[in-house]
């Protein structure tokens, strides 16, 4: 976002709430803007300098919990508590954090709470690309007035990194290991220094407290650039996990798309629990590579199996019924976009799902629609 | 007389250094602990400088070795510091729970409730290992820690005084109050009383009367109980391992043992160096970052100092890179720890030797350093029990025979060079931790290696082994290992190789009745992945891989038709035509499908011929053409005299082929030919040398054939075949 956008901060909000029916998708802390308020009205400890609310509070705002006047906080977060807390102390001890795990695990979802909680603001946002250069975390220049003016700090284009550390707030840099090497190296300074220097000028921006980074970042990508062991090294590094329970799993499954199919105006019912549940035993199955009741052992497919990829083909299953099929989801209209989520690699993935279907499918009681679709397609 | 009671929870630092103290304050002068009676004579071994923690008190039954019960003993067991401190002070010691000789059939509860669950329940704490930790263990100084456990432990064992309270627990209690009695009449003034805080609330006056507790013991009977010190690990002490007061972190109570200060420090450093010692980095920058998470976790869970949770989290956070695949070795080397105690070496022997010695006795064989001879034929029932021994005794890692070649064909005969080396008493003391006998202790290992096994082959190597050594309680595992190790694999060739050693033992069965079922699941399993896998794993072979698969797929047929399994050959069937059509395949390897599938009758002369001739055709390589004609061929040449239609293509290939490609593919068919018999070598010659003229019938190609001869014979075969009545 630009700079000059951000005193108007407020009017923002206002025009957004004003906006709520037509926006696609709101910022975290115009979204939940009450429970915010409400969690800051009860919060009673000790709050980290230039935090909004103590650490208490944010791994409540994120966990979900009732507070002690009975106001409800929704769950942001579905799963470890654990895991929530390291990264809440992680950004209570000036460290950076670096998110890390398979795509559809709520990094980003988990940054932009974080941030929304700690500072009040997800707006400071830094998208990693191949292409992001070193401008985009560091300054920028106004080339008119460097020309005219010469360089002075009038001309500086700051970037949402100077921002942030300017401001004493949190930056959020999405897919880290997107970014070229060299232009990943450029934090080691902030991180380290808490300085931003400019050369040019001779001047440094100093970090006031408060300031930090979220990094999220995906450990089954190609084409990633590695994080260099220096930068590795500045940060803590949570690794987010798929589901641990099924019925977690299956509840988020259902959530999601409920709430999507709402927004597409499908026309036609959420399906049953028990057809998500199917969806999400084979998914789980094949990403923990052993059956449920754990009596078999399965290979696992290239491919990541989380549950953002079980919620799309639950949709694409929905989608198709409504439109092409009788209007209720059936087996065969699972089968198409199953097969496309789990065979990412023509030849490997083909001989984990046969296997899988031959030795456990086949078998399975109540499974025979669901084998006779996915067979036919092979 | 006074007696005071100290509640403890076994094997805990913080505990065990509240008693020691406690002790020192108390100055008693006797010390009587919770333990077997029959080990009463052994506790004088402790002071012992050969004597090493973590050891275990083994009270076993000689005439039943079946029977036994372990007691183990770290360092940090308060029992252990209890013992350490009479020793010292020169003050009597001895155990004073009932008697293992004396519980014969006495039903012990299985209730499995830990007492603590319901106290840390009550506090807000998840389970009672945490609770007790927080409470007891973590804590530094604590004076008045017993008055207080015992306290809880009397409020508790009211509320549940109908619940849990069983007979088994009461008459242990009525005993501990008799040996209480009995010192108490020998004129002790001060006794010191170390028992598991369950029982603390009923050692503590009043008791009930002397009568009543003799009533409760008086049906028992007592049977002749043995006992000794045997070396114990931290592993097997940990609640991992089954053991019921096992607990869950040995390794890092030995640590909060050894370290009063700087636990928090002591612990990330060495964590580190584990690290580095494995080659991962872990800078002393990143134990600083780790240390200061680990203290704001701490905070925020409003715990005064980090506990293993803490430390773990910030580990994985800070130097393992939120990898969990550290934290594994970190929790076997440094959490678990792999230490292993050890036994001044005049302790009694431990049953396994003895089981040993009886059984060495029983089959007559005698225990000598100089390498000798050993034939054993195993139609007899002394012989196979030695042979069984030594195969066990390999197993267990301590190889007295070392099996020789023999020359006899038969399988009843087998050849041993026995020689016993001295260090094998050492290893058969450290087997003892897997059991009391030669058979179930190379179960028990077998168990744990079959589920430590990498792969398929290790797994069928012992596989082979457990049948030999006739383990039939280890198969169950061994198979539901192998179902598993499986999934897991991708390399076809080694479920190639596993098939045929399951194969025979579920056709054939064995003579120790091995349990068929399993293995008929587990050679289900294997056939189907095979036949899923097997397409893939030919693409791209050299011809040496070629000539691995040639002969894995050759046996594989031979197997899977031994299983007369008709769903299951039909699948091989088709994977093997599948194998014929792909066209990027190794020819060695599709020559040798066709030629399976041609012997079976799947594919006809017609079908077979068009293969060859696609095979051998113009714009093949001609080293290709001659892999697949080996393929094809190699072992019989009766197909080539039979079939005109093969004979023809052959014949047409070779005569086709240019000067410098003959010379190229020569050694091939030179290879493919050489191994045919003589007279097919013979009977094609002729047949080339008649040139194209070949008779439709072999019969009249024979030389020297007499008609009538055959006529006579011919009565006979017939008779043979069932053909006349």
């Amino acid at each position: 976002m630009p700079p000059k956008a951000k005193a108007k901060t407020e009017d923002l909000i206002e025009t957004k709430t004003a906006e709520t029916v037509s926006t696609l998708r709101q910022n975290a802390e115009v979204q939940f803007a009450q429970e915010l308020a409400e969690l800051a009205q009860a919060d009673q400890r000790q709050k980290p300098p230039n935090w909004k609310l103590s650490p208490w509070a944010v791994a409540t705002y994120l966990l979900g919990g009732k507070l002690d006047n009975g106001f409800e906080v929704s769950p942001k977060y579905i799963g470890s508590r654990r895991l929530m807390e390291i990264a809440i102390a992680t950004l209570a001890t000036d460290r950076a954090l670096l998110l890390y795990g398979v795509p559809g695990t709520a990094k980003s979802w988990v940054s932009e709470h974080l941030t929304a909680a700690v500072t009040g603001d997800s707006t400071l946002l830094i998208q990693g690309t191949a292409g992001t250069s070193e401008e985009a975390i560091r300054y920028g220049w106004n080339y008119a007035l460097l020309l005219s003016a010469g360089p002075s700090m009038d001309a500086v284009v700051p970037s949402p990194m100077m921002n942030g550390m300017n401001d004493g707030k949190i930056v959020r840099v999405e897919e880290l290991t997107r970014i070229p090497a060299d232009v990943q190296d450029t934090l080691i300074t902030v991180l380290s220094e808490k300085t931003l220097p400019i050369p040019e000028i001779g001047v440094a921006v100093q970090a006031q407290k408060g300031f930090n980074v979220i990094a999220t970042a995906n450990n089954r990508d190609k084409g990633v650039n590695e994080l260099s062991s220096a930068l590795k090294r500045r940060f803590n590094t949570v690794i987010l996990p798929v589901p641990d329970s099924a019925d977690e799993e299956v509840s988020i499954v259902h959530k999601r798309v409920e709430s999507m199919g709402r927004a597409l105006e499908l026309p036609i019912e959420v399906p049953a629990l028990e057809e998500i549940r199917r969806v999400v035993t084979i998914f789980r199955e094949l990403r923990a590579g052993v059956t449920t009741d754990g009596k078999t052992k399965l290979k696992s497919p290239t491919g990541t199996l989380s549950p953002a990829e079980a919620i799309s083909v639950v949709n694409s299953g929905m989608a198709l019924a409504a439109h092409f099929g009788d209007g209720t989801l059936q087996a065969a209209d699972l089968a198409a976009s199953i097969q496309g989520a789990i065979l990412k690699d023509p030849v490997q993935d083909a001989v984990v799902w046969k296997e899988y279907l031959e030795t456990v499918v086949k078998g399975r009681e109540g499974w025979q629609d669901i084998y006779r679709a996915c067979r036919e397609l092979l | 007389m006074a007696a005071t009671i100290f509640g403890i929870r076994h094997h805990g630092p913080g505990s065990a250094r509240s008693l020691r103290s406690a002790l020192k304050n108390l100055q008693p002068d006797i010390v009587l602990i919770e333990g077997p009676p029959e080990a009463n004579d052994l506790i004088a071994f402790a002071e012992s400088k050969e004597m090493k923690p973590p050891v275990a008190l083994l009270v076993y039954d000689p005439e039943n070795l079946q029977q036994s019960a372990y007691y183990p003993f770290a360092v940090y067991s308060p029992e252990w510091q209890a013992i350490q401190y009479a020793l010292f002070a020169k003050i009597p010691v001895r155990f004073i729970d009932l008697p293992v000789g004396m519980r014969g059939e006495l039903e012990r509860s299985n209730s499995g409730a830990d007492p603590l669950d319901w106290l840390s329940k009550a506090a807000g704490f998840g389970e009672g290992e945490r609770y007790w930790e927080y409470l007891v263990e973590q804590r530094r100084n604590s004076t008045d820690l017993f008055a207080a456990i015992l306290e809880a432990m009397t409020a508790l064992r009211q509320e549940l005084a109908n619940e849990n309270d069983d007979n088994y627990d009461l008459i242990r209690e009525a005993y501990m109050r008799q040996c209480l009695r009995q010192a108490e009449s020998e004129g002790f003034q001060q006794s010191a009383v170390v028992c598991g805080a369950w029982h603390s609330p009923e050692l503590v006056e009043p008791w009930p009367t002397a009568q009543d507790d003799a009533e409760k013991l008086k049906s028992l009977t007592k049977t002749k109980i043995q006992a000794t010190w045997v070396p114990w690990t931290y592993g097997r002490l940990s609640s991992a391992s089954g053991y019921g007061a096992g607990v869950e972190s040995p390794g890092w109570y030995h640590h909060l043992w050894t370290h009063q200060k700087n636990v928090v420090i002591r612990w990330l450093t060495n964590v580190a160096r584990l690290l580095r010692q494995e080659d991962l980095d872990a800078s002393s920058a990143s134990v600083i970052e780790a240390v200061r998470l680990a203290e704001a976790l701490s905070a925020m869970r409003e715990s005064p100092l980090p506990g293993l949770a803490e430390l773990n989290e910030a580990v994985q956070t800070v130097l393992c890179f939120g990898d969990t695949a550290p934290m594994q070795l970190i929790h076997q080397k440094l959490i678990i720890n792999d230490r292993l105690g050890q036994v001044p070496s005049d302790t009694p022997q431990v049953p396994l030797q003895q089981d040993l010695q009886q059984l060495i006795k029983k089959l007559r064989l005698k225990q000598e350093p100089i390498a000798k001879a050993l034939e054993l034929d195993l139609r007899n029932a002394n012989d196979l029990g030695r042979s069984k021994l030594l195969h066990c005794l390999n197993l267990l890692g301590i190889p007295w025979g070392d099996m020789q070649r023999t020359n006899s064909k038969g399988t009843f005969k087998e050849a041993w060079s026995i020689c016993w080396q001295p260090e094998f008493a050492v290893k058969l003391i450290e087997a003892g931790v897997w059991g009391n006998s030669i058979e179930s202790a190379t179960t028990a290992f077998a168990k744990q290696t079959a589920l430590d096994a990498p792969d398929l082959p290790s797994l069928t190597g012992l596989l082979d082994r457990v049948l030999l050594a006739s383990l039939g309680e280890a198969i169950p595992v061994l198979m539901l290992q192998l179902q598993a190790v499986a999934a897991r694999t991708s390399d076809t060739l080694h479920f190639m190789n596993a098939l045929p050693a399951l194969v025979n033992i579920l056709r054939y069965g064995d003579v120790r009745q091995t349990d068929t079922s399993s293995v008929a699941i587990v050679v289900d399993g294997l056939v189907t992945r095979l036949c899923i896998g097997l397409p893939f794993s030919c693409q791209s072979l050299d011809d040496d891989a070629a000539a691995q698969i040639f002969e894995a797929i050759q046996q594989t047929h031979g197997t899977i038709k031994l299983l007369q399994n008709p769903e299951q050959i039909d699948n091989w069937r088709q994977v093997l035509l599948q194998i014929a059509h792909q066209s990027s395949i190794h020819g060695l390897v599709q020559g040798r499908c066709c030629r399976l599938l041609f012997d079976d009758g799947s594919l006809d002369t017609e079908a077979t011929s068009k293969r060859l001739s696609l095979a051998l055709s113009i714009g093949t390589e001609p080293t290709a053409g001659a892999a697949w004609a080996e393929g094809f061929l190699r072992g019989s040449g009766l197909l080539l005299l039979h079939s005109d239609g093969i004979w023809q293509v052959l014949d047409a290939w070779v005569a086709g082929l240019s000067p410098d490609n003959f010379v190229a593919v020569l050694p091939l068919l030179r290879r493919t030919f050489a191994t045919f018999s003589s007279p097919e070598r013979q009977q094609m010659g002729e047949k080339v040398a008649k040139g194209q003229v070949v008779s439709k019938s072999i019969v009249t190609d024979m030389p020297n054939f007499n008609p009538d001869q055959a006529c006579q014979a011919l009565s006979v075969i017939a008779q043979l075949l069932g053909l006349t009545s």
